[in-house]
C-alpha cells in the first residue's frame, strides 16, 4: 500500500502545481451540464418520453455528464503518461520498487478520488441549481460507479497511451474515440428512439453501460435486471483493460 | 593519458610526484555479504519490430560483478551497454540467457531486483512541474523513506550535490546539468546495495562532475556496488575497480583497469620540456631507436617500448643540460579502448 500511496502523493503534488488541470478535472463536465443541459432542457420543453415515463432532459443528461467526467478524467490521466515520458521520469518510475500494477493502481486511485469529488459537485449543482431529483440513498453507489467507470476508462486509455509514441497521434486517436463513443452511447439521447444500427452499436459500448447504470442509480431510470447486466459488462471491461494495461506497460520501454 | 609519475625541476631540485590516488575500500555491510552482486549468463537481446530486420543489441553476454566493486561497462555508441543496463534494471526483458541482480532473477523476480537497486537512467528524468525539493521528496517516498528520514536525506544530498539554493526551483527552470545533478542526487538518498549509473555525469560541468565522482567513490567505500556506463574513459579509469569493454553487443575485454590496460602494446610516452631543441639532442634521442619522436616547439614526445629505454633517453637528454621538465606516461584506458574497438572493427 505504501507504494500506491507514494504514487497518489506524487499525483497530488503535480495537480497542485497546475490549476488549469484541476479546473479541467473538476469543472468542465459541470459546466457542460449547466450550459448544454439547460439549453436542451428548454429546447425539448416537456422533457423526454422514455417508455411510459417523462423525464426532464437535465435529469436524463446528469448521468451522461457523470460518464463524461469519468472518461475525461481518465483521458487526462492517461495523457499524463506522455508528459512523464517526455520528462523521462516514466522510465525511472519503472525501476522503482513497486509492481506495474501498483503503479497503475496508484495513478487511478488519485484520479478516482478526483472523479468522486467532481461527481459530488455535479450532483450538488444538479440538485441545487437545476432541481434534479436524486436518489440520495444510493449516492455511495453512484460514487462507486464513478470509481469503477474512471478506472475502466483509464486502463483502456492507458493501453492506447503505452502503444502510441507520438503525442499528436494519441490526441487524435483519443479525441476521435471520445467523439464516437459519446455519440454512439446513451449519453445525450435515449436509445429507443434512434435507428436500429445505432442502437446495436450503442448496446456494446461500455460508455452506454456506465451511463445507464449511473442513470439507474441517480434518477431510477431503467430496470434492475439491465442495471445488473450493465454492471457485470463494465466489470468485465475493467478487468480486461487492467490486464491488458499491465501487460502493455511491461513492454512499454 | 594517465600520469604515473611526474618529475619537475624546481630550483635545481627534482620533485617526484605520484599523481594516482588509491581509494581502498572500507569493508562494510553490502560488500561483506557473500556472492556476486550481478551474474549475467549468455544474455541475448534482439529487438524485433514489425516490417524491420531484427537488431541484435546484445549477443551472448556473460560477466560477474563482485559485491562492493565499481564496475564500468564501456563501449562506443550502439555497443549494447544501455540495453544491458535496461535488462539488469528490469526495464527490458532479455530474449534469452539469464541475469541475476543481488541473487534475484530479472525475469522471474523483477520486483525483488528493483528492491535492491537505484538507477540513473540515460535520459534526463525529472519532474518538470515539481520543485527540486519535491522531486527529492517523491523519490524518497517511492523508496520507502518516512517523512523525517526524507527531510534528513534532502539535507544531506543538498549539501553533497550543492542543491540547497535550488530546492525551491521547479524542474523546468533548471539547466540540463542541474537536472542531471538532481537525478543523481536522488539515488544517493536511499541505501540500496546496487546503483546503476547510465552516463550519469552527462551534461555536468567539471566542478559538478568532480562532486559526483567523489560522491560515487564515497558510496563505494560504504560497500555499495556501482555499475556505470560512461563515454568519459578518464572517469572510468579513476572510478572503476573493473571494466568490461563492449562492442557490437559482445564483451571484447574484461578485467581490472590495469588488466585491460595491459592488453595494449605496453607503450610508454616520455614528454620532455626543453630550454631549446638542438641537433645534438635530437641525435642523442634517435640513436636509441625510439618508436616515434614528435616535436612541437620546445616539447618532444618520445614513444618507447620499455621503461629502461625511457630512462636511457632521459639520461641522454639530461646530459645536454636543456631539460626543464619531463613526464613518463603509460597507455590510458582510452588508448586501449580505441585500440581494441578499432582492432575488432577491422577484424569484423
Amino acid at each position: 500500500m505504501r507504494e500506491v500511496l507514494a504514487v497518489v502523493f506524487r499525483e497530488y503534488l503535480i495537480r497542485r502545481t497546475s490549476p488549469t488541470w484541476l479546473f479541467f478535472d473538476l469543472a468542465v463536465p459541470l459546466l457542460y451540464l449547466l450550459m448544454f443541459g439547460v439549453a436542451f432542457d428548454k429546447a425539448l420543453g416537456h422533457g423526454l418520453r422514455i417508455g411510459d415515463a417523462v423525464v426532464p432532459y437535465n435529469a436524463f443528461f446528469l448521468s451522461g455528464v457523470l460518464s463524461m467526467s469519468s472518461f475525461g478524467s481518465a483521458m487526462n490521466q492517461s495523457y499524463g503518461f506522455f508528459v512523464d515520458r517526455d520528462n523521462g521520469i516514466f522510465y525511472e518510475f519503472l525501476t522503482y520498487p513497486m509492481t506495474r500494477g501498483q503503479f497503475l493502481f496508484g495513478k487511478i486511485l488519485f484520479q478516482c478520488l478526483m472523479a468522486v469529488v467532481q461527481c459530488f459537485l455535479t450532483i450538488a449543482a444538479g440538485t441545487l441549481i437545476l432541481h434534479i431529483e436524486i436518489r440520495w440513498e444510493l449516492l455511495l453507489f453512484v460514487f462507486a460507479g464513478m470509481t469503477v467507470g474512471t478506472a475502466g476508462w483509464f486502463f483502456f486509455l492507458a493501453i492506447v497511451a503505452f502503444r502510441i509514441r507520438r503525442n499528436d497521434t494519441f490526441n487524435t486517436v483519443i479525441n476521435v474515440a471520445y467523439f464516437v463513443l459519446m455519440f454512439l452511447s446513451s449519453m445525450f439521447y435515449p436509445l429507443d428512439q434512434v435507428p436500429s444500427w445505432l442502437r446495436a452499436i450503442a448496446w456494446v459500448n461500455p460508455l452506454t453501460w456506465q451511463t445507464d447504470a449511473l442513470r439507474f442509480l441517480t434518477i431510477g431510470l431503467g430496470s434492475f435486471s439491465s442495471f445488473v447486466l450493465q454492471v457485470l459488462g463494465f466489470g468485465a471491461f475493467l478487468a480486461l483493460s487492467f490486464w491488458f494495461a499491465v501487460r502493455t506497460l511491461q513492454k512499454a520501454v | 593519458m594517465q600520469n604515473v609519475t611526474s618529475v619537475e625541476m624546481e630550483n635545481g631540485k627534482e620533485i617526484l610526484r605520484l599523481m594516482r590516488t588509491d581509494h581502498p575500500k572500507q569493508a562494510l555491510d553490502f560488500s561483506l555479504m557473500s556472492g556476486a552482486a550481478i551474474e549475467v549468463h549468455d544474455l541475448v537481446k534482439t529487438y524485433q519490430k514489425r516490417h524491420h530486420k531484427p537488431v541484435k543489441a546484445v549477443r551472448g553476454l556473460s560477466f560477474t560483478v563482485r559485491r562492493g566493486e565499481i564496475f564500468g561497462l564501456l563501449g562506443p555508441n550502439g555497443a549494447g551497454k544501455t540495453t544491458t543496463i535496461k535488462i539488469l534494471t528490469t526495464l527490458l526483458a532479455p530474449t534469452s540467457g539469464s541475469a541475476r541482480v543481488f541473487g534475484q532473477d530479472v525475469v522471474a523476480d523483477p520486483l525483488g531486483v528493483r528492491k535492491n537497486i537505484c538507477v540513473v537512467i540515460q535520459e534526463n528524468a525529472i519532474e518538470l512541474y515539481l520543485s527540486v525539493c519535491n522531486n527529492l521528496r517523491t523519490f524518497g517516498r517511492f523508496h520507502g523513506l518516512t517523512g523525517r528520514q526524507i527531510d534528513g536525506q534532502i539535507d544531506r544530498v543538498s549539501d553533497l550535490f550543492g542543491l540547497r539554493e535550488y530546492l525551491n526551483e521547479k524542474g523546468m527552470d533548471l539547466s540540463g546539468g542541474l537536472k542531471r545533478r538532481v537525478q543523481v542526487a536522488k539515488t544517493f538518498m536511499v541505501e540500496k546495495p546496487i546503483v546503476f549509473l547510465d552516463e550519469a555525469t552527462t551534461g555536468m560541468d567539471a566542478f559538478n562532475k568532480r562532486r559526483t565522482i567523489d560522491a560515487i567513490k564515497e558510496e563505494s567505500r560504504k560497500g555499495r556496488t556501482i555499475v556505470l556506463t560512461t563515454h568519459v574513459l578518464d572517469e572510468a579509469e579513476e572510478l572503476c575497480d573493473s571494466v568490461a569493454i563492449m562492442n557490437h553487443g559482445r564483451i571484447i575485454a574484461r578485467g581490472s583497469v590495469e588488466d585491460v590496460k595491459s592488453m595494449s602494446l605496453r607503450l610508454l610516452y616520455l614528454t620532455l620540456s626543453l630550454a631549446a631543441v638542438s641537433d645534438d639532442l635530437l641525435r642523442a634521442i634517435h640513436i636509441r631507436n625510439p618508436i616515434a619522436v614528435d616535436i612541437k616547439d620546445t616539447t618532444i614526445e618520445v614513444t618507447v617500448r620499455e621503461a629502461t629505454e625511457a630512462l636511457d633517453v632521459l639520461a641522454a637528454v639530461r646530459q645536454t643540460g636543456l631539460l626543464r621538465h619531463f613526464e613518463i606516461t603509460s597507455a590510458s584506458l582510452e588508448d586501449v579502448f580505441l585500440q581494441l574497438v578499432d582492432t575488432k572493427e577491422s577484424a569484423s
